[in-house]
């Protein structure tokens, strides 16, 4: 049975008359990658620095591997970590510097962490840079560092704010895949804030979406399109050789089809999947060919817009 | 208490390696040094004189304890004016933050790497110059005399941790390093110079000197302007206008320091009643010296413990942003 590592219940955090996160409930399984998705100023970040310990709730509270946000918060950081966005190492110390001084802030032995710095230095790929300086590292070396110094603790859970953040394409494919391997390969649960919704899309199991401090829906992203489509009915993309002058109508005619909307030579018909037959006859008695039939896919942009805009 | 020595352990790395410190160690360095000299030929034309005039340089000259009094609040500010909001400036608080140490392993290693820092640059100082001038003197202090050397140290130390406690509340009150490092050179300014500027414009306009001139005796000739005396009404004014001017500057941390420590020396100059302006070398024991100035040293005891209890309070109230 999969157990919950994440919980809240009702947490808000209010800045005077500003309410940036407002009655959260939210629930992150374990081992699973969970976008935390919404627009700048949402809450996203002030939620998880709640569940870090690091800001006090103003009402409500949660519970982060078994450990109250409020009550236990050292204890949360010691199976938690996070990379903040923005955040940055200290630029004077090398990269093993740097996690070496992480590891004595959580207690490892000298040969425990001399151990974790190679071995983490080696899953993010900077053991060649070890003994450099973090001044020196690009963004994307920076990134990788910072992952390394968040998972030094070996955690059972890591936040990680916008980490592709400024990142260049292939820096943001080294990060994305990275994330997925220590996922699967190290059963990390993963809290993933990004903006980039193709990468939370091509990363993450499910996703929650804030808006205005509430969270407007938390789903897996397969449940989620199929909600954007209304259950079983769906969208239905045909490429034809042409459309034929009153195809439209007959199809629109067609029981079980909701709706035809025409885009050049291309029709979007929306409906039940028992109308797939008869919408296919149909367009080959009116003497067009059918080149390419397929259902709509769902980005997560729309499903994130659709959202946005209900909410 | 891990988090506090590991935070404190690396602070003090960077402090022992940062310019900042090694340029201002080795200016207190080089001037206390050339003051050592001067103590010394002091010493070797007073018969008088004991081993601890080289922390005053002579009576009058450019001292140890006048270098600590401009150079002093430099030193500790400078270590402190950056200690928390450069960590928020650069990021790197929230990193620190979300290790598992509690919230004041922070501030507390910060200052105990600052106090740490301040002491072995005044221990430091104190031990080179008692090392230059035992060669040079041939002989070396007194046990008295060490005892008046480690109570100094030991005021030094407290003197420049209350400018150090006062920094790195500046950093905490403040979000970015520029503020802090402003208020810190407007803070090092009024309390080194524009104080007593302050104290003997305040002293000189409630105290109106007496009106004539106040040169008497018998004019010998051109040019002889003869014996210069002070009347009796002259010197009552200027001594209740030096009263008046030293309990202003009172307010101002580096007098309350200076007073103490010349006091513990025992040397000290000013105006004593029926002399007029006078060097004057008096020499207290150290009981009677710290009994003497135990309220200057509580002062600045008690405004050290202020400025850190605040900061305290401060940055433990306070919320990490996003960003921090």
């Amino acid at each position: 049975m999969v157990e919950n590592v994440i919980e809240t219940f009702g947490l808000t955090k209010r800045y005077g008359d500003f309410t940036a996160v407002d009655s959260l409930d939210m629930v992150v399984e374990e081992g699973e990658i969970y976008g935390f998705l919404g627009p700048n100023g949402a809450g996203k970040t002030t939620a998880i620095l709640m569940l870090m310990g690091l800001s006090v709730p103003t009402t409500g509270t949660g519970v982060v591997a078994g450990y109250d946000i409020i009550e236990s918060s050292r204890e949360v950081r010691t199976v938690a970590s996070i990379l903040p966005e923005y955040s940055s190492l200290y630029g004077e110390l090398t990269a093993a510097q740097n996690l070496d001084y992480i590891g004595k802030l959580n207690d490892l032995t000298k040969d425990v962490r001399e151990e974790r710095i190679g071995e983490m230095l080696e899953i993010v790929g900077m053991s060649e840079w070890a003994d450099e300086k973090y001044e020196k590292f690009s963004r994307g070396m920076r990134q990788r560092v910072g992952i390394a110094a968040a998972l030094i603790k070996q955690p059972k859970i890591v936040f990680l704010d916008e980490p592709t953040l400024g990142l260049d394409p292939v820096g943001t494919k080294e990060v994305r895949e990275l994330i997925i391997r220590l996922n699967r390969e190290q059963g990390l649960t993963v809290v993933l804030i990004s903006h980039l919704l193709n990468e939370v899309q091509m990363t993450c199991d499910r996703v929650g979406i804030i808006n205005n401090g509430k969270l407007i829906v938390m789903e897996t992203l397969e449940n989620l399109t199929k909600e954007m489509t209304g259950g079983e009915e769906r969208n239905v993309e045909f490429m034809l050789s042409e459309v034929p002058p009153g195809l439209v109508g007959d199809l629109e005619s067609i029981e079980g089809v909701k709706s035809v909307t025409q885009e050049k030579d291309q029709l979007f018909v929306y409906g039940g999947i028992e109308s797939d037959y008869e919408v296919s006859k149909t367009i080959t008695e009116n003497g067009a060919v059918i080149l390419l039939m397929r259902p709509k896919e769902y980005s997560l942009e729309e499903i994130f817009m659709k959202y946005y805009e209900e909410g | 208490m891990a988090g506090t020595f590991t935070v404190a352990a690396k602070e003090l790395r960077d402090q022992f390696g940062s310019k900042r410190f090694l340029i201002l160690f080795a200016v207190v360095l080089l001037l206390s040094t050339l003051t050592a000299y001067q103590g010394v030929d002091f010493i070797r034309n007073n018969e008088n004189a004991g081993f601890v005039n080289i922390f005053s340089g002579g009576q009058f000259g450019f001292s140890f304890i006048q270098i600590m009094v401009f150079f002093g609040p430099l030193l500790g500010l400078a270590l402190g004016f950056d200690a928390i909001n450069k960590e928020r400036a650069n990021g790197t608080l929230s990193i620190l933050m979300g290790q598992p140490i509690y919230r004041d392993s922070v501030i507390n290693g910060k200052f105990l790497a600052g106090a740490a820092a301040l002491s072995t640059l005044a221990v430091g100082t104190i031990g080179i110059l008692s090392g230059l001038a035992i060669p040079m003197l041939g002989f070396g202090p007194t046990l008295g005399e060490v005892t008046k050397i480690l109570a100094l140290a030991l005021l030094t130390i407290v003197y420049l941790v209350f400018w150090l406690s006062l920094g790195i509340l500046y950093s905490v009150l403040t979000k970015r390093t520029n503020t802090s490092i402003m208020a810190s050179i407007a803070t090092w300014l009024i309390f080194s110079i524009i104080i007593s500027i302050l104290a003997s414009v305040v002293a000189s306009s409630m105290v109106p000197l007496p009106g004539g001139g106040f040169r008497t005796g018998v004019h010998g000739g051109l040019g002889d302007l003869g014996e210069l005396r002070m009347s009796p009404e002259f010197m009552e004014a200027m001594e209740k206008r030096s009263a008046l001017q030293s309990n202003i500057e009172k307010i101002s941390p580096t007098n309350l320091y200076e007073e103490a420590a010349t006091d513990i020396l025992g040397v000290a100059g000013g105006f004593m009643k029926g002399m007029g302006f006078q060097e004057f070398q008096r020499t207290l024991t150290l009981t009677e010296a710290l009994a003497a100035n135990w309220a200057n040293i509580a002062t600045l005891v008690v405004g050290l413990v202020i400025c850190f209890s605040a900061s305290y309070m401060k940055f433990l109230r306070s919320e990490i942003r996003p960003g921090d």
